[in-house]
């Protein structure tokens, strides 16, 4: 386990006299995929929320090192902490190519300034394009982002995390309503990303995907976790079995 | 101790007006979403009916009248109030809020705005300007509670509105219309699939609020008598009120409401005496409560909203400027030729259009653009202009100067205010800043220890010896000191294409869309409001100095909260997200073009608050998303239809979602 | 099809989109009581759009829906709703600001504690969650409310888009056939999306396949679940039958 990466020790959220998250800790290095799996209400969501700073949470979250858990959200992000939204969370009004363009190039006074008296022109329109590319949706970029399908706005999001350029990527159901098809293109593009670098934490419930696709697989169950080890020791581990597949899963499904 | 006693009971009479204003403000909020600003001027229409008969037993409708014989008994006469009140609530759903009820929830606040100016504007033409006395429904009487004799009736008042107020508390908790009505200004579309008409709910809602609010009045304004200003503007307490609650408790406003009712009585009570420093005799009873309830507020808000807050105003589509040199060109030709063809009224006409074109560009940046409405900028605008005065006349410090430091004084201010738009959001911010622009109003530029009765003079500018004036002998808009706003307005507008057409201006609508995913690309949501409100601030700061200018010196009825709410309106009607909708709002606006014209062609006279309430409505419901997107939607409209040559493509296509309501 | 008794919901040579364009054409289905149909496709292939379409959401451009029997004509989306036919769309039409409980008492006209309790027998979860406002709660958790308060409403049709989003693979093994038990005992006509191909057609009746907003292929769902290849085949290259509707012998 080298420094790199995104590594929580301890992680615990409670929201009331729910304990969301019990003590979680989870290791995403650099070009890896680690899958976050369990069931309905498990804490998954809650654990992402925890990480990049949109929920209060006790424990050490440290990215290529250094303690982040102090920081508000926006810093979280500049330090290279991205995550994409299992509700989608788009800027609908935005096309597409300017959702990410956001996430590119953020504001402050400094901006302001220049905004006003050296702006900038469409120069740095690769970063979108190629982030466009990478999850196949090059054509839609002028598209009013809440015009899109649902996968299609999964997708953006996924485009939008990667735009500011990052180390770890956190992935909430990025593929949820995705047919076969489209998914297990979606598996591809997944691989290729940490390929290229970052470590990426990947949720869903479409087990041919995680399954599929992840170095590493960690379960979640009440907050807890239950289990963690390769894909091939989750398909029949009887705890997650019980507590998640219902039955097991064999090595390819729809 | 006795008399304090008897001062928090009178309180109860003013406090019995804020539940029944109160109660409807939240029913008709939960129902459609829209924060009624003609809550207060609905309720006093009925109330007005009622007295009417009672003083001289005329019946008196909007248009036309009956008269009694004799004056009917006084059940029949609150009877034929409620029932009037029932019926305006009907026809002010089905009439005016039912039209827009698609449109973003802004368009229908302004509708609110509207309806609110028509109202008052009625009242005054049918039943005159002056307080007129109300008989009491309730008997007078007092009781001796230790040793101390307390009126009944203001007893009786509130405990009538208690049970009225719990039984539409029973009705939104206990019955499925009532939770339905709840669940349809969230998400009409999955209540409409449920089986629900979200539309026959709202009117249910808004003529229970009208009825509540009418019966309250009715009581209340025969402690004080009816008069059209106050109980228009009553509304805004009532609105504190809600906030306290949370839009969502009406147990809690039920209890606010008494509460401030006997407090502004105490006060009332406290600034007669001797001790009290004279300095703070004006305004306390509106200062103190806007501090608490901001407190309040800002304590439980939350620095980003939480899973699954909705998404609290939606606001019309931006389409992003580009700073065209042509179209440019020809609008500053177009703006000196109209200066220089004109002269005195017409040509002041022309001036303040341009200065009230800022006052809405101030809006666009801030609401169209950061999605946050501030109630407050003709207080930011007044701040400069007050500023502006003493640095003239009082310290004399030079014309550029002079107006750039008056303006950031505004920004300050800005700046000020946006410290709790870092946790209180949507409608509950727009109720804040109105508060905090009445609290300002009353309790600084009310004030005459702070600014004198007598007006607060403003020296002409100069600019290396040119007179920049805007009176000279019997000119009343001298063209340099027009040309000077001109060009002033051209920098600003220019400067703000640059910042809305930059990274800036994206990451605003960043912001605006959702907050939570906006912290998560990387912005720092603070930072970026207090951006958006010191340049919004800095724009309306010169917009108030120009006024100043333009008058030669200020008063606070220079800068009222309603003439505020009134360049909100227009600048949403114009087009709350545009260069261009900034211009049809000056040209629009009060005391501008069209202004100049009606009463300059058309003798409008006391017509004229009716007519441009009316003309509100009326514009609201053609064009909800406001002048200039409606004909940027026909324009595009109509490029498509010239552009589409061979059969239309068969998916995908380019043009908007519809507008069906949902979250997002 | 056979033994199908009168249609509860029916569409004939339906045709509907957005801004006058189609974004389907020609669709023709019909589901009877007790009967349950996948209606199946690639992302985009319109089948939102022929649901929205069926309970009046959507403008029809051509064609018919006929609701029980009778043309569905002018009535508005919330007639159709209190007629008996009930959509979950896919954002799950919930109430972020309502708690599970309210929507349990919305859903049901009269209160009824004996269905109520056969309801939540299937989503157990929901029974913890009774004062949970609906907009705090897990992905998974939504729609499980979303299913849970249109079975409650005692529907006639129900229609579920993307009925599996979002749901944990246990969850879905489950439901999928308790729903379909729960429409069998009621005689509930009822119409799936999903993009799970196999376990929606382990439980159909039938299965329509749409593609690029035409009906491509339909047939008994286990005939489609043996012929798995016809399905790819659908679900890639709609073109081979973009003119000649394929349907397989029942
Ligand atoms: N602010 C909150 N207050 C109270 N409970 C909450 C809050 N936020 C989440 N919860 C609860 O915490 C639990 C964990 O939710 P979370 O969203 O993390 O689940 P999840 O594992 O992502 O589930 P899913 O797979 O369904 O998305 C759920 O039971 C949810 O209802
Ligand atoms: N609001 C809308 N405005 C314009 N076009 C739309 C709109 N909604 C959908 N479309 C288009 O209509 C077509 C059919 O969309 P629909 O949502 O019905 O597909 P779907 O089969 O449900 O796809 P998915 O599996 O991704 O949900 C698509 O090409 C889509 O782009
Ligand atoms: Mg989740
Ligand atoms: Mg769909």
């Amino acid at each position: 386990m080298s420094d790199k990466g995104l590594h929580t020790k301890g992680l615990t959220v409670r929201y009331g006299g729910l304990v969301a998250n019990d003590s979680v800790t989870i290791d995403v290095d650099p070009g890896t995929v680690v899958g976050l799996i369990g069931p309905n209400g498990a804490g998954k969501t809650t654990f992402v929320d925890a990480v990049t700073g949109f929920t209060a949470s006790a424990g050490e979250i440290l990215l290529d090192g250094t303690r982040i858990d102090a920081l508000p959200p926006h810093e979280r992000r500049t330090a290279g902490l991205s995550r994409t939204w299992q509700s989608g969370e788009l800027f609908g009004n935005l096309s597409v190519a300017e959702n990410l363009l956001v996430a590119a190039r953020a504001g402050g006074w400094r901006t302001l300034v220049r905004d006003i008296f050296v702006p900038r022109r469409k120069v740095s329109d690769d970063v979108v394009s190629r982030a466009l590319e990478v999850v196949g949706l090059a054509d839609v970029a002028d598209t009013l982002a809440r015009d899109l399908t649902l996968g299609q706005q999964k997708l953006v999001g996924v485009a939008r995390a990667l735009a500011g350029g990052a180390e770890v990527l956190l992935l909430d159901e990025p593929a949820a309503g995705l047919d076969s098809m489209e998914s297990r293109a979606f598996a591809a593009r997944v691989r290729s990303i940490a390929d290229s670098g970052p470590g990426i934490l990947l949720i869903d419930h479409d087990m041919s995907l995680v399954l599929g696709v992840c170095d590493v697989v960690t379960v979640l169950e009440f907050g807890k976790q239950i289990f963690t080890g390769t894909p091939a020791e989750a398909r029949t581990d009887p705890t997650v079995v019980a507590a998640y597949l219902g039955a097991p899963v064999e090595a390819s499904h729809a | 101790m006795g008399t304090f006693l008897q001062f928090v009971v009178l309180g109860l009479g003013l406090g019995s007006i804020y539940i029944g204003l109160g109660t409807g403000l939240l029913l008709v909020h939960r129902a459609t979403g829209i924060i009624n600003f003609a809550q207060g001027a609905m309720a006093m229409w009925g109330a007005y009916v009622f007295a009417q008969l009672r003083v001289d037993g005329t019946l008196v409708f909007p248009i036309g009248s009956i008269e009694f014989a004799r004056r009917p008994p006084i059940e029949v006469a609150a009877l034929i109030g409620i029932l009037t009140a029932f019926v305006l609530g009907l026809v002010v759903h089905y009439l005016v809020f039912r039209p827009v009820r698609h449109a973003p929830v802004l368009a229908q606040v302004v509708v609110s705005v509207a309806v609110m100016i028509t109202i008052q504007a009625l009242v005054v033409l049918r039943f005159g300007p002056n307080n007129i006395d109300v008989a009491s429904i309730l008997p007078e009487g007092s009781i001796s509670v230790l040793g101390t004799d307390l009126p009944t009736r203001e007893i009786i008042m509130a405990a009538i509105m208690v049970v009225l107020a719990a039984a539409v508390w029973a009705y939104l908790r206990f019955t499925r219309a009532g939770v339905a009505t709840r669940a349809a200004s969230e998400n009409e579309r999955a209540a409409v699939l449920m089986g629900f008409s979200p539309d026959r709910l709202a009117a249910v809602a808004q003529v229970v609020a009208v009825v509540l609010g009418t019966i309250s009045v009715m009581l209340g304004s025969s402690l004080t008598g009816l008069n059209p200003d106050n109980y228009t503007l009553l509304v805004v307490p009532a609105l504190a009120v809600l906030l306290v609650a949370r839009m969502e408790s009406i147990a809690v406003v039920v209890v606010a409401a008494l509460l401030l009712g006997a407090f502004q009585s105490v006060i009332g009570l406290l600034v007669t005496k001797s001790w009290w420093p004279v300095w703070a005799q004006s305004g306390l009873d509106q200062v103190i409560p806007f501090a608490v309830v901001m407190v309040i507020l800002f304590v439980q808000g939350k620095r980003l909203p939480s899973r699954g807050s909705l998404q609290t105003i939606r606001l019309p589509d931006v389409s992003i400027p580009k700073l065209k040199p042509v179209p440019a060109v020809i609008l500053l030709v177009l703006g000196v030729a109209a200066l220089s063809f004109t002269q005195g009224t017409w040509r002041f006409g022309v001036t303040t259009s341009i200065i009230v074109m800022l006052l809405a560009l101030s809006y666009v940046v801030l609401t169209g653009y950061l999605g946050q409405i501030s109630l407050a900028q003709g207080a930011f605008a007044g701040a400069a202009g007050f500023a502006l005065s003493k640095m003239t006349s009082a310290w004399g410090v030079p014309f550029p100067l002079s107006l750039i430091l008056s303006a950031l004084v505004a920004t300050a201010l800005g700046m000020l205010v946006a410290l709790p738009a870092f946790r209180i959001r949507g409608a509950q911010l727009a109720i804040i800043t109105i508060a905090a622009a009445l609290a300002i109003e009353r309790f600084v530029f009310n004030n005459y220890t702070l600014s004198p009765p007598e007006g607060n003079p403003i020296a002409d500018a100069t600019l290396f010896g040119l007179n920049l004036g805007v009176r000279e002998g019997r000119d009343l808009a001298r063209i340099s000191f027009s040309v000077m706003v001109l060009v002033i307005a051209a920098i600003l507008v220019w400067v703000f294409i640059r910042v809305a057409s930059g990274d800036t201006g994206r990451t605003f609508l960043a912001v605006r869309a959702n907050e939570r995913a906006a912290a998560s690309s990387g912005i720092d949501v603070r930072k970026t409001k207090l951006i958006g409100f010191a340049i919004s601030a800095f724009i309306a700061g010169i917009a108030g100095c120009l006024i100043g200018f333009s008058r030669g010196q200020l008063s606070a009825e220079s800068f009222t909260v309603f003439a505020g709410l009134q360049v909100l309106a227009v600048a949403y009607l114009g087009g709350i997200t545009s260069v261009g909708g900034a211009i049809v709002a000056g040209v629009l606006g009060p005391l501008g073009i069209v202004y100049t014209l009606l009463r300059g062609v058309f003798d409008l006279g006391e017509y004229y608050a009716l007519i441009s309430g009316l003309g509100l409505i009326i514009t609201a419901i053609l064009n909800p998303v406001g002048i200039a997107g409606a004909t940027r939607e026909q324009v595009a409209w109509v490029r498509r239809r010239l552009s589409r040559s061979g059969p239309p493509p068969s998916t995908v296509p380019d043009a908007p979602a519809p507008k069906e309501p949902s979250r997002v | 099809m056979p033994e199908t008794p009168e249609p509860l919901l029916e569409t004939v040579d339906l045709a509907a989109g957005y801004n006058g364009v189609p974004a389907i054409r020609g669709l023709s289905m019909s589901v009877g009581p007790g009967e349950v149909v996948a209606l199946l496709g690639p992302n985009g292939a319109g089948k939102t759009t022929s649901l929205l379409a069926m309970v009046g959401l959507v403008p029809l451009l051509g064609g018919e829906v006929r609701v029980l029997g009778a043309p569905l004509g002018r009535r508005r989306p919330h007639q159709v709703a209190r007629s008996g036919v009930l959509l979950v769309p896919d954002d799950r039409g919930i109430f972020y600001g309502l708690t599970v409980r309210e929507h349990l008492r919305l859903a049901a006209r009269r209160a009824d504690p004996e269905r109520e309790r056969q309801v939540l027998d299937r989503f157990p979860v929901l029974r913890n969650l009774d004062s949970r406002r609906a907009g705090l709660m897990s992905g998974g958790e939504q729609q499980m409310l979303a299913i849970a308060k249109a079975l409650l409403a005692g529907p006639k049709v129900l229609i579920i888009d993307e009925m599996s989003l979002g749901l944990a693979p246990k969850i879905v093994q489950e439901m999928l056939p308790a729903i379909r038990d729960l429409a069998k005992e009621d005689g509930i006509g009822l119409v799936l999306v999903e993009q799970h191909i196999e376990l929606a057609l382990s439980i159909a009746d039938r299965g329509v396949i749409l593609n690029h907003g035409r009906v491509v292929l339909t047939g008994a769902a286990g005939d489609l679940l043996r012929d798995r290849h016809l399905v790819e085949a659908a679900y890639f290259g709609a073109e081979q039958f973009a003119d000649t509707e394929g349907t397989l012998a029942g």
